[in-house]
């Protein structure tokens, strides 16, 4: 089942079209990335989601349940995480949560067991202090726990790690990691290690479309455009070697291919390798990564 | 209902954290302490100023004195400080995005402006009778307090003009987002109602003059009828705003 | 003066809180580095002027992060 179906979305601001027939489904159990340059409207379809914008044309479901503007209905089964997550400086943690939780009808018992159990989960058992004197790290581990408080269906974060040093976004990748048993989750961004740990499925967003989506495995499969690279020790050997072969590019002493056939490439280039006695310095297959992936499709 | 009480509670405890509820409760103290001492001093005071070897003498104050300042005080500074301290109820959590997480909570938007609504009547109708009783009993013992005709409605009609300037502001916080913005559409419909109420016929009928010549109502000079067609369009007011606040909310992008 | 000092008892009250409202915004401004507006000086000042310094003080410079 789809947790969340976006059809022919579109929005403009001004005469800027931000997104333009956006179409896409999350289903349930994955951890979905929603990869977009910085202003390619990730931030833009999470609010449509969540009724905080008004969409021109299209139409979002989330659990089936169609998004209205200004209502606030289908947030029910969502729980989110704002990329800068803004709370009441003077509430205490465990106050801010008792807020939220009874905002969405929880009882007291629930209440307190869930706030301790994610509090605990995020490492912030111990701060008790007001939230105006919360770090940005600890800010956001916050935004975790009270989105996930009432243990929606879907957890929607936008750029959760971007603002963060390295450590901050292991600890936040790491959370989300352990959370997607229970929990759908999507979660927009930009950089693409973030992806690559912990994404089973992605959705690159550009000019306002879907530009590629899939799961990580197929889209490998797919996309499988390797490279392969042959090094040698001098110039004149790269010369006679290149000669014989047309490498897709050529550098002073090496030579890569870059194919889909990637047997029958390297087959034709040890052929002519040992026929011509000739011997590399390094053979390197070179898998696609995400970032080439990122690049070759926005570009 | 549920969230219904737990943002009024958020609410009330915004109010004592940020020291909102104790500034009023103080200020409105102090204006009803205020009136009828100043009252019953301004012959003193007036008598220890040499004005150059010009006698200024004035009659013996009354009670009435005390409640014309009482309404003065509370029209002018007491009003003031109110839309000052309440002027970032909407507008501050719109401008800083706290909203936000409680929205996507699935809590109704109409929900957060009654809420607010609710606290802050609350708050000024508790600072306001803080003041009221104060100058009551400074009064009283100053005076012989005499027959206050009418005075439900004229000690009321203050409070109803305070209430229509929370909503007002609530509507400025919602449009416009902004702590200013929410100060500036307040202040303008004052302007325009002050001006407004140079017109004699007017008076009657605009709320701006449910602080004003209070007094008069008390001791029989003005009548019911000079006050209750006011105070009913200022209700009447109060209660289109908040519907206004509503669908300004409900179309308002986050 | 005479009528003053009689009725000092109930003068007394409105100059305590009269007091009270100042000293509650220059403690919490002295407790305080940053503010939402304007600085330390500017609300050190203000907050002298009657009733409504303090209201501002609280409304617009006061800052809890």
């Amino acid at each position: 089942m789809d947790v969340l179906n976006a059809i022919n979305l579109s929005k403009s601001f001004g005469t800027e079209k931000v997104i333009d027939g956006l179409t896409f489904s999350v289903p349930e159990g994955s951890i979905f990335g929603f990869i977009g340059k910085n202003g390619a409207g990730k931030t833009t379809t999470m609010k449509m989601a969540l009724g905080l914008i008004p969409a021109d044309g299209g139409e979002i479901a989330v659990c089936g349940e169609r998004v209205a503007f200004g209502r606030t209905d289908a947030n029910r089964h969502i729980g989110y995480l704002p990329d800068v997550p803004e709370f009441y400086g003077y509430m205490r943690p465990k106050e801010y949560l008792k807020l939220c939780g009874e905002i969405t009808g929880m009882d007291s018992t629930r209440i307190k067991a869930r706030s301790d159990e994610l509090l605990c989960l995020v490492g912030l058992s111990d701060a008790n202090k007001k939230i105006g004197g919360f770090s940005r790290g600890m800010k956001q581990r916050l935004g975790i726990v009270q989105a996930l408080l009432n243990e929606p269906k879907l957890l929607i974060c936008d750029e959760p790690t971007s603002a963060l040093d390295p450590v901050g976004r292991k600890e936040i990748l790491g959370i989300l990691r352990q959370v997607k048993d229970r929990t759908t989750v999507i979660f927009s961004t930009h950089i693409l290690s973030d992806v690559e740990r912990i994404c089973d499925r992605i959705a690159v967003l550009d000019k306002g479309k879907i530009a590629l989506s899939g799961t990580l495995a197929e889209l490998r499969a797919q996309y499988r455009a390797d490279e392969f690279v042959v090094e040698f020790a001098t110039m004149e050997e790269n010369n006679q070697f290149s000669a014989l072969i047309k490498p897709t590019e050529q550098t002073e002493t090496s030579a890569t291919f870059r194919t889909r056939d990637m047997r029958g490439t390297q087959a034709r280039v040890l052929a002519i390798l040992s026929q011509n006695d000739l011997l590399p310095l390094r053979l390197e297959v070179i898998e696609p990564t995400i970032e080439n992936l990122f690049m070759e499709v926005i570009l | 209902m549920s969230a219904y009480l737990a943002f009024t509670k958020k609410e009330l405890i915004e109010s004592v954290r940020t020291y909102k509820l104790l500034v009023l409760l103080g200020v409105f103290l102090l204006l009803g302490m205020m009136s009828p001492l100043f009252a019953k001093f301004m012959p003193e005071i007036l008598k220890s100023v040499d004005f150059g070897g010009m006698e200024l003498t004035a009659p013996e104050p009354t009670a009435m004195d005390s409640w014309t300042q009482f309404f003065k005080n509370v029209g002018q500074i007491g009003l003031l400080a109110l839309v000052i301290a309440s002027a970032g109820i909407m507008a501050n959590e719109l401008s800083k995005g706290t909203l936000v997480n409680i929205l996507t909570k699935g809590m109704k938007r109409h929900t957060v402006i009654l809420s607010k609504l609710t606290v802050a009547a609350l708050i000024w109708a508790a600072s306001y009778m803080l003041c009221l009783a104060a100058a009551y009993g400074y009064t009283a013992y100053f005076w012989d307090m005499g027959e206050l005709r009418h005075r439900f409605l004229a000690f009321f009609s203050p409070w109803l003009l305070g209430l229509f300037l929370i909503q007002l502001l609530i509507l400025g916080g919602t449009l416009f987002k902004t702590f200013i913005g929410s100060l500036m559409l307040t202040g303008g419909v004052v302007v325009a109602m002050s001006l407004l109420n140079i017109i004699p016929k007017l008076q009657r009928y605009n709320p701006i003059s449910l602080c004003g010549d209070n007094t008069a109502l008390m001791t029989g000079v003005k009548d019911v009828s000079d006050f209750l067609p006011a105070a009913i369009i200022c209700a009447l007011l109060v209660v289109m705003l908040t519907a206004a606040s509503v669908v300004a909310f409900d179309r308002k992008q986050m | 003066m005479e009528e003053l000092i009689k009725y000092l008892p109930l003068l007394i009250p409105y100059a305590a809180i009269e007091l009270g409202l100042l000293a509650a915004a220059l403690i919490h401004i002295f407790t305080h580095k940053t503010y939402r507006k304007g600085n330390r000086a500017l609300w050190v000042i203000l907050s002298f002027v009657q009733i409504i310094g303090p209201v501002l003080y609280f409304a617009i410079g006061r800052n809890d992060e």
